[in-house]
């Protein structure tokens, strides 16, 4: 790969920095992030609250039970300019051609989106406040939910990284990552599971891609507070492939 | 400073640059000549790291293209042809990204962005977008960000390519001045320009260096056929394209 070069650690991890500080600035510097931040929040509250005076119960379930789709739908708004902008400006050349190595590019905006999948998860906050305000709610099934937040965005990041280097076309890479979230949380829920194994009765395909490629049973079990080593492992190994895949078409759309 | 070896570059069934050799050395500036799809834009990618060249061998300070990468965007400054810059950020705020970028630190960083400020003389615009400057004032900014780290080479890929003639006069005495301990090579295919800077002319043509040839040498071959430099210039060229109609005939 043209770039291969030794950096100390102390130089990667600031060149990385400076790419996500750059990325996250660029990011609050159009209307679009606060936009989609404002959206995702009214979305996500209102839904848990009509939940909430639905069913009466201090915890955080309901809103745990509708993120994944939320967030196969609103990391996609974040990631589909990380590299197409790049390659429709032809800032790509410029970045790519400073002191640095492809992989602090792409880990320094991977930083930055996560930064805003902070954000969005912050939106939420006041739903736990509320909880621990009016009841006790179990606040270690809190934080394991939100963990699985953390991890299911970044893996949705690392599929629309993915899609935004695929293309130059902002929407095309919006379409292309919701499908690969879409697909990657749907294909856990039972009701495709029950259609698919319907569909191939000998090979229970919907059974063996809940249990083998489908982000949902990892993400609903951190939710009811199950951190299995199976879960972690599958939630940093797929965006590890995923990036490292972005990296290589970077270096083929170079060529 | 530059050393370009052999380089080659093929896309696909299409030889882009064919065994291309030469050598710039410090305190050079030269011109690198041909006509749209030449070649200019891809040897210079080549020599910027941006593109692998297929075969053949370049080095820039000492360091090869592709094995040191990191030590040749370190040596050199890149004016890439569009000079593409990013649009929605203040132009105080891209040189700071693109000193960090490259290493400064601390002091340094504000002592060399005034530097650079200075000499590209932006500071009427430093407080604004990037998206809001000028042509002329957008090919300062990317300058003075190739200029940032003091680079022993500079590459400038059509650098006056939509400047007025006033801002692309005031741009070319510009880069005269850089030249003094830096290897320069500028790519144009405006013939006035380049003879106008250089010492010394590559031309390239359909992939393939025509001639490595010292400006003077070409004012003494006009000045020897009674016909104007751009005439001596345009021969390489026209002579390659008989050849070429030659052979393909």
């Amino acid at each position: 790969m043209t770039g291969t070069n030794k950096m100390s650690p102390g130089t990667f991890v600031d060149g990385t920095l400076v790419v996500a500080r750059r990325e996250l600035s660029a990011t609050f510097d159009t209307p679009i992030a606060y936009v989609y931040t404002i959206a995702f929040a009214l979305l996500a509250n209102s839904i848990f609250m009509n939940e909430f005076f639905l069913t009466g119960t201090v915890d955080m379930g309901s809103f745990f039970g509708v993120l994944p789709l939320l967030l196969a739908f609103f990391v996609p708004a974040i990631t589909m300019r990380l590299w197409a902008e790049e390659r429709k400006q032809r800032t790509i050349e410029f970045l790519l051609t400073l002191p640095i190595l492809p992989a602090q590019a792409i880990l320094g905006k991977f930083l930055a989106s996560l930064g805003l999948i902070g954000v969005l998860a912050a939106t939420s906050f006041p739903i736990p406040i509320m909880l621990a305000v009016l009841g006790e709610p179990d606040l270690g099934l809190i934080a394991s939910g939100y963990l699985g937040f953390v991890l299911l965005g970044s893996l949705l990041l690392a599929v629309g990284m993915l899609a935004s280097a695929l293309s130059t076309d902002q929407i095309v890479s919006f379409v292309a990552a919701t499908l690969g979230g879409f697909l990657l949380v749907l294909s856990g829920d039972p009701r495709v599971v029950a259609v698919l194994d319907g569909v191939s009765p000998g090979l229970a395909l919907g059974t063996n891609l809940a249990d083998s490629f489908s982000a949902l049973p990892h993400f609903e079990d951190l939710a009811r507070g199950v951190i299995e080593l199976s879960a972690l492992i599958y939630f940093i190994a797929l965006p590890a492939a995923l990036l490292w895949t972005t990296s290589l078409v970077l270096e083929r759309n170079r060529s | 400073m530059i050393r370009v070896e052999q380089a080659t570059k093929h896309y696909g069934a299409t030889v882009a640059v064919d065994a291309v050799s030469f050598t710039i050395g410090a305190g050079e500036i030269v011109g690198f000549l041909g006509p749209n799809g030449a070649g200019k834009s891809t040897l210079l990618k080549m020599v910027s790291t941006w593109l692998p060249p297929t075969s053949g061998k370049i080095t820039v300070a000492g360091h090869d293209v592709e094995t040191e990468a990191l030590a040749v965007r370190r040596s050199l400054g890149y004016l890439p042809e569009h000079n593409a810059l990013y649009e929605v950020m203040r132009v105080d705020r891209f040189l700071h990204f693109v000193a960090r970028m490259r290493g400064l630190q601390g002091a340094q960083i504000t002592e060399r962005i005034d530097w650079a400020v200075g000499t590209c003389a932006l500071e009427a615009v430093t407080g604004k977008r990037i998206s809001e400057c000028s042509k002329g004032y957008r090919q300062r900014i990317g300058l003075a960000a190739a200029l940032l780290h003091d680079p022993a080479v500079l590459l400038l890929d059509e650098p006056t390519h939509g400047l007025d003639p006033l801002q692309a006069v005031a741009f070319l005495d510009f880069v005269r001045e850089l030249s003094a301990e830096r290897a320069i090579l500028f790519s144009s295919h405006v013939l006035s320009e380049v003879t106008a800077v250089s010492e010394r002319l590559l031309i390239i043509n359909h992939g393939r260096l025509l001639a490595d040839t010292p400006v003077a040498e070409f004012k003494q071959r006009a000045s020897d056929s009674g016909g104007t430099l751009d005439d001596a210039v345009l021969d390489v060229v026209r002579s390659d394209a008989r050849a070429r109609g030659g052979a393909s005939a």
